[in-house]
């Protein structure tokens, strides 16, 4: 009974510049490690053979240390691993393949499917058609000639591409690479294995997107998987059971706060966040100056919990209490001045009303930081000095 | 605020305890000379303010050498209507309490009120500093610091403004002047001061991600680049592969073999072409050999004919030529017997003539021998008496010298014997006749006289002998001299061969004679032989010779002459003679012309005649040659062949032409030269697809190779780190934007703010200033800056009236003396403002004013009075005698102290 791990879009190689670099060097550590615990499920699994549909490599040109590395992380699984060229990887004339051969990078168990060839594993009783690019793009279908292959009967037959199924996935109709929908049916094969999109999809019974291994974007979903496909013989239909292999758990986050309540809410969310999550935050809304500080000091916490944190508070404008100034003793023209800066942030111009917030933060600060002792002696009588400097 | 009593205790100088009390709520003039503790007065006044009771740093409040004291210090004094009591004890005992009507504070409690009462602040560590200081800083004028101004009403801004919101009913902010401090600092971190352009940090990010942007730019365009390269190299791996496949030079090298291959055949008919046209010259030139073969046989017979002909012509020519020949020789005969005959004659005319001559050379030799024998005769007697005289003046030659030295010394050896005279002993004798003596030797005998020069021996015989010796000493030396004199005159006159000095003197005479003598024989002799005696006796021997030569030629002519007879008979008579001879010359002369021209004729005709056989003889074997040749047995064949061959080579000419003119056309119809041009196109064709080929092999493996080292480089996983980096950067640029620029409008907002509400301050704080203003100058009037200090001060020129010029001046520009009265009018304005506004007020002048003169004083004295009314002020002086006018009574602090 045939039984492979099929995976995708490990994007060897890519970096992630949105992060502080010390955060985006371990997200990029973590990639590898994705493929190594790979290596380890298919030896679990004792699968008969590791289909990767496309996108192994980010570029084509990495750091040669880079493409030993990412073999060197196949060794967990010895059996067949078949990698197929995808639009960053492509099988062009010179490229991160050829160049992998001359490094004599690649070991024997692993195949590189650089050409529309079927590839017959008879042991493991799977005939694998790939579909490798050749280009960057393209916009013919490269797995038509899947229906024109003829496979020996015993072995059950699965496609490998890379691209983007057309009608299914709205957001990607233009996109290059375009696979038929019914590819599986009219082309006889038991199985699809696609790669290109990020998230887990399964597209019918028998075509599935595996997703990449390590989730690498907030945007795409439930991604940080691989499928482990069984194929009780030529024709039955593939179990196909969903693996995690992903560690970093990639979270968009945003908050619009409005009342005092909504800031608990948010707290108490950023409250939750560990070492693998990697949060985007996004903060809109009114807050008053109590509510700022507190959500800047969750901020800061969670910061020191996630493996990274980026949070935009642009959008957060400060709305100081009575409380707040008077917390701040800002009297005088100083509250003239948190007064003209509070109107100013609600204003047309949107650079001018972001300067505007970022002042009044910036002098909340200021304020908040002058001694308390002062602060409070300066509560006590108008005429007070600001106190100790 | 208004102080009533002082006390001090263990405070610096004062050890003892020292009380001021009953302070006037006005002015209090306190007086002393330096060192009486004035200025301890007031330190003690500010560290009761200023200084926390429990600060470390105030040991020099203790009094010298006194490490236990417990500096304190009591001040009583009225606030708002309330009696306060503050108590402030340092370092020993630290101790604090403040007594405001009923309520009493301790401790750091009391000092914050204090603080708050009067507008200053505490240090946080350490001594309290001018910063610290505040309104009171203002107001308490430390010594020499009146004019100090600006630094004292910036300590005190925010006080001053807090202190003032209620008479301005604004409310000023607490700490803004610090915050606005901090704003602008770090505002300063990121943005440059004058332009607002960014500096520090920020400037360095935007720097930074400007770098990573061009890095990026820089690595994008590469890895276009190596993707248009990649891309490229598969373009020409399938064309190569195409062109490997197909191989498209094949067919032109085929079609290039074909079209060579044509070429060949044409260029081996043209071969052909060239053989026939060889072969066709080749027997024209036979055939002109031939032709001329042919023609020679005609021509040889041609010419045996004309030799035969020309024999006989030779052979007429030889008989006419030979003809005259005869003639000429008779003609020769006679002309020669002509000139035999006239040379005959000529011979016997000159030898006529010849004798004739010879017989007078022979007479006239003969008569010049004679005269010249005559001549030499009387030449030679002349000579011999030359020489006869030469002999006689040699030998009585003498020199004029030696006869000088002669005549010299005669006269020397006469005057010596005059000498020897006078000095010589006379010896006078007169002897019996017969009587004699005998002198040296001598006889005398007679009478006479002997002058004896030298010792002289005279014999008387019979008697004896007298031995008689000349006196005298020079007589021995006249005597030497005269031996001397005469030796040499003798030695002289035998060289001469002389007896005397009177025979030289003849012969010099006779030696002059015999010279004249000698001239005259010698001009005899020169006229008679001018040449010399030998010349004369040569040409004697000469003329001799002559005439009997002459003598012997004519002798031996004579012998002929007298054997012809007959012709020296005709030719006697001389000039007849002669002029025989020419005509017998003129004769002969005629008779060889004669012969030669006759010679001349003969021998023309004898070559006449010679050429004529020799041209018979010539055209004789011509024609023997012409007709052997015409006899050669091979000939009459030889002219058979060659007329046979001459035909055979006109029909192979005619042949080739024809094959010519076939093979020309031919090869004109196969147009080598296209063919030519279809091997090269061919050629060239393949050739070039072969070399793209081959280039194209070669660009595959540049292309391959610059890929593979180009891709191991890491172009796009660089392109990741730089985006990355640049990502980042420009994270980091952005924030530092947003901070500056907030920053930025903070500040503007802060200083709006503040200036705003010093705005409103400055109108009070000037009317209280310019009405203090009017006492110092008249008409004069000062702005109010931003920062609520006197700005630029107009009044009126000095020495115009009203109405007249202003002049305005910075605050700044003013003399030292001015400007402190400007400071203590200024402090006064201010407390009149914080009076108003509710404020306690305390002024306290240390020392001040010392720089002002008589009539500024005065005036001040005035001001300073005017305030008095409305605040207590402390004035200490150490010139009692200048503030005597002040309308107050001064307390001497010596006084007090000895109290």
């Amino acid at each position: 009974m045939p039984r492979f791990l099929h995976t995708a879009d490990w994007q060897i190689g890519k970096l992630f510049g949105q992060f502080e670099p010390d955060e985006a060097a371990l997200l990029a550590e973590a990639r590898f490690v994705a493929v190594e615990r790979l290596a380890r499920l298919a030896q679990e699994h004792a699968v008969d053979a590791v289909l990767v549909a496309g996108d192994v490599f980010d570029a084509q040109t990495v750091a040669d240390r880079t493409i030993h590395r990412l073999f060197n992380a196949l060794a967990g699984f010895a059996g067949p691993w078949l990698l197929l060229p995808g639009n960053h990887d492509a099988a062009l004339a010179e490229s991160v393949w050829t160049r992998a051969a001359r490094l004599r990078a690649i070991p024997p168990n692993v195949r590189v499917c650089r050409e529309a060839r079927p590839v017959l594993l008879e042991a493991a009783g799977i005939a694998v058609l790939p579909a490798p690019l050749t280009q960057r793009n393209t916009f013919n279908d490269l797995t038509e000639w899947f229906a024109g292959a003829d496979t020996p009967p015993a072995l059950v037959r699965v496609g490998l591409a890379h691209g983007s199924v057309q009608g299914i996935l709205a957001e990607d109709i233009d996109a290059a690479n375009p696979i038929a929908a019914d590819r599986a049916a009219s082309a006889r094969l038991d199985y699809l294995a696609l790669g290109d999109w990020h998230g887990t999809r399964r597209i019918d019974a028998r075509c599935w997107y595996a997703g990449t291994p390590e989730t690498d974007r907030f945007r795409a979903n439930d991604s940080g998987q691989a499928l482990l496909v069984e194929l009780a013989a030529p024709g039955a239909l593939p179990a196909v059971s969903v693996l995690a292999t992903g560690r970093y758990r990639w979270q968009a986050l945003s908050a619009e706060l409005q009342v005092a309540s909504d800031v608990d809410r948010l707290l108490a969310e950023l409250a939750g966040f560990g070492a693998d999550d990697v949060v985007q935050l996004e903060v809109g809304g009114r807050s008053d100056l109590a509510g700022h500080r507190r959500l800047t000091d969750a901020i800061g916490q969670a910061r020191g919990r996630a493996r990274s944190l980026v949070a935009e508070l642009g959008a957060l404008q400060l709305e100081p209490t009575v409380a707040d100034l008077e917390g701040l003793a800002a009297d005088g023209y100083l509250g003239e001045v948190i007064a003209r800066l509070q109107a100013a942030q609600h204003g047309a111009e949107p650079a001018a009303a972001q300067t505007a917030r970022d002042a009044l933060v910036l002098l909340a600060g200021l304020l908040e930081c002058r001694s308390p002792a002062a602060a409070g002696a300066a509560v006590a009588s108008a005429a007070a000095p600001g106190g100790d400097r | 605020m208004k102080l009533t009593r002082i006390r001090v205790d263990q405070f610096r100088q004062f050890r003892r305890a020292l009380e001021i009390d009953r302070l006037d709520p006005g002015l209090n003039l306190f007086t002393g000379p330096n060192e009486a503790g004035k200025s301890t007065l007031v330190a003690a006044i500010r560290a009761a303010f200023f200084e926390r009771h429990r600060s470390a740093s105030v040991d020099d409040l203790r009094p010298w050498g006194d490490p236990a004291a417990a500096p304190t210090v009591a001040l009583d004094f009225e606030l708002d209507g309330q009696p306060c009591r503050l108590v402030k004890t340092f370092l020993a005992k630290k101790r604090c309490t403040l007594q405001i009507g009923s309520e009493t504070v301790d401790g750091e409690e009391a000092e914050n009120r204090l603080a708050a009462l009067l507008g200053f602040q505490h240090a946080g560590r350490g001594a309290s500093k001018a910063e610290h200081w505040g309104i009171p800083g203002l107001l308490w004028i430390e010594q020499g610091g009146a004019q100090a101004l600006r630094e004292a009403v910036g300590h005190a801004g925010d006080h001053l403004r807090g202190a003032l919101e209620r008479a301005l009913g604004e409310v000023a902010a607490s700490g803004g002047d610090a915050l606005l401090a901090t704003v602008e600092a770090q505002r300063a971190e990121l943005l440059t001061e004058a332009g607002g352009r960014p500096r520090g940090a920020y400037k360095e990010a935007l720097e930074a991600e400007a770098a990573l942007a061009g890095e990026l730019g820089v690595l994008d365009d590469a890895i276009a680049r190596y993707r248009q390269r990649v891309d490229a190299l598969a373009a020409l791996r399938d064309e190569h592969a195409a062109d490997e496949a197909e191989q498209p030079w094949r067919a032109f090298r085929t079609h290039q073999q074909a079209a060579a291959e044509r070429l060949a055949a044409v260029r081996e008919r043209e071969a052909m072409l060239a053989a026939t046209r060889t072969r066709a010259a080749q027997v024209d030139a036979q055939l002109a050999l031939l032709r001329s073969q042919v023609d020679g046989f005609a021509r040889e017979d041609e010419a045996a004919a004309a030799r035969a002909a020309a024999l006989e012509a030779a052979r007429a020519a030889l008989d006419s030529a030979r003809a005259p020949l005869e003639h000429w020789t008779a003609q020769r005969v006679q002309a020669a017997q002509a000139l035999e005959t006239a040379r005959a004659t000529l011979r016997a005319a000159r030898q006529a003539e010849a004798r004739d001559s010879l017989a007078r050379e022979a007479a006239a030799s003969h008569a010049r021998h004679a005269a010249g024998a005559a001549q030499l005769a009387r030449a030679e007697a002349a000579h011999a008496q030359v020489l006869a005289l030469q002999h006689a003046v040699a030998a009585n030659e003498l020199r004029p010298a030696d006869l000088q030295t002669l005549r010299t010394q005669d006269r020397a050896l006469a005057d010596l014997r005059l000498q020897q005279a006078a000095a010589a002993t006379r010896l006078v004798y007169v002897l019996e006749p017969g009587r004699t003596l005998e002198l040296d030797g001598a006889p005398l005998s007679g009478a006479g006289e002997r002058r004896l020069l030298a010792a002289a021996s005279l014999v008387l015989p019979g008697f004896g002998r007298l031995q008689i010796a000349p006196g005298g000493a020079d007589l021995a030396a006249l005597a030497a001299r005269g031996a001397d004199l005469e030796a040499r005159q003798q030695a002289l006159l035998v060289r001469l061969g002389l007896g005397s000095v009177d025979a030289a003197e003849r012969r010099q005479l006779e030696h002059a004679r015999l010279g004249g003598e000698l001239a005259t024989a010698q001009a005899t002799l020169e006229a008679l032989a001018p040449g010399g005696i030998d010349a004369l006796r040569a040409e004697h021997a000469r003329l001799q010779a002559r005439a009997a030569e002459a003598a012997q030629a004519l002798a031996r002519l004579a012998a002929p002459a007298s054997a012809e007879g007959e012709a020296a008979a005709s030719a006697s008579a001389a000039p007849s003679a002669a002029a025989s001879v020419i005509e017998a010359e003129a004769a002969e002369k005629a008779a060889a012309d004669a012969l030669a021209a006759i010679q001349e004729g003969l021998h023309r005709a004898q070559l006449a005649a010679a050429n004529a056989e020799t041209a018979l003889a010539a055209a004789a074997r011509e024609l023997a040659a012409a007709r052997a040749q015409l006899a050669a047995p091979e000939r009459a064949r030889r002219v058979a062949d060659a007329s046979a061959a001459l035909t055979d080579t006109r029909a192979e000419q005619l042949t080739l032409a024809a094959r010519s003119e076939a093979l020309a056309a031919e090869i004109a119809a196969a147009r080598p030269d296209i063919l030519e041009q279809d091997v090269d196109r061919f050629r060239s064709s393949a050739e070039q697809l072969e070399r793209r080929h081959a280039e194209r092999r070669d660009q595959l493996v540049r292309l391959e190779i610059e890929l593979q080292s180009e891709g191991a480089q890491g172009l796009e996983a660089r392109r990741a780190e730089c985006a990355r980096d640049h990502a980042w950067a420009a994270r980091r640029a952005a924030e530092l934007r947003r901070r500056a620029q907030a920053l930025d409008l903070l500040r503007s907002l802060l200083r709006d703010q503040r200036r705003a509400l010093t705005r409103r301050l400055q109108a009070p704080l000037q009317k209280h200033l310019n009405r203090y203003l009017q006492l110092l100058f008249p008409h004069a009037c000062v702005d109010i800056d931003d920062d609520l200090v006197p700005g630029p001060l107009t009044r009126p020129l000095a020495g115009a009236g009203a109405g007249g010029g202003v002049e305005t001046g910075d605050f700044e520009a003013l003399s030292f003396g001015a400007r402190e009265q400007m400071g203590v009018l200024s402090r006064l304005a201010y407390a009149d403002l914080l009076a108003e506004a509710g404020r306690p007020t305390l002024v306290i002048l240390d020392d001040a004013l010392v720089h002002s003169d008589a009539e500024r004083l005065a005036q001040m004295k005035r001001v300073l009075f005017d305030a008095a009314t409305r605040h207590q002020i402390l004035l200490f002086t150490c010139h009692p005698a200048a503030w005597r006018d002040l309308g107050t009574g001064a307390r001497s602090l010596a006084a007090l102290r000895a109290d």
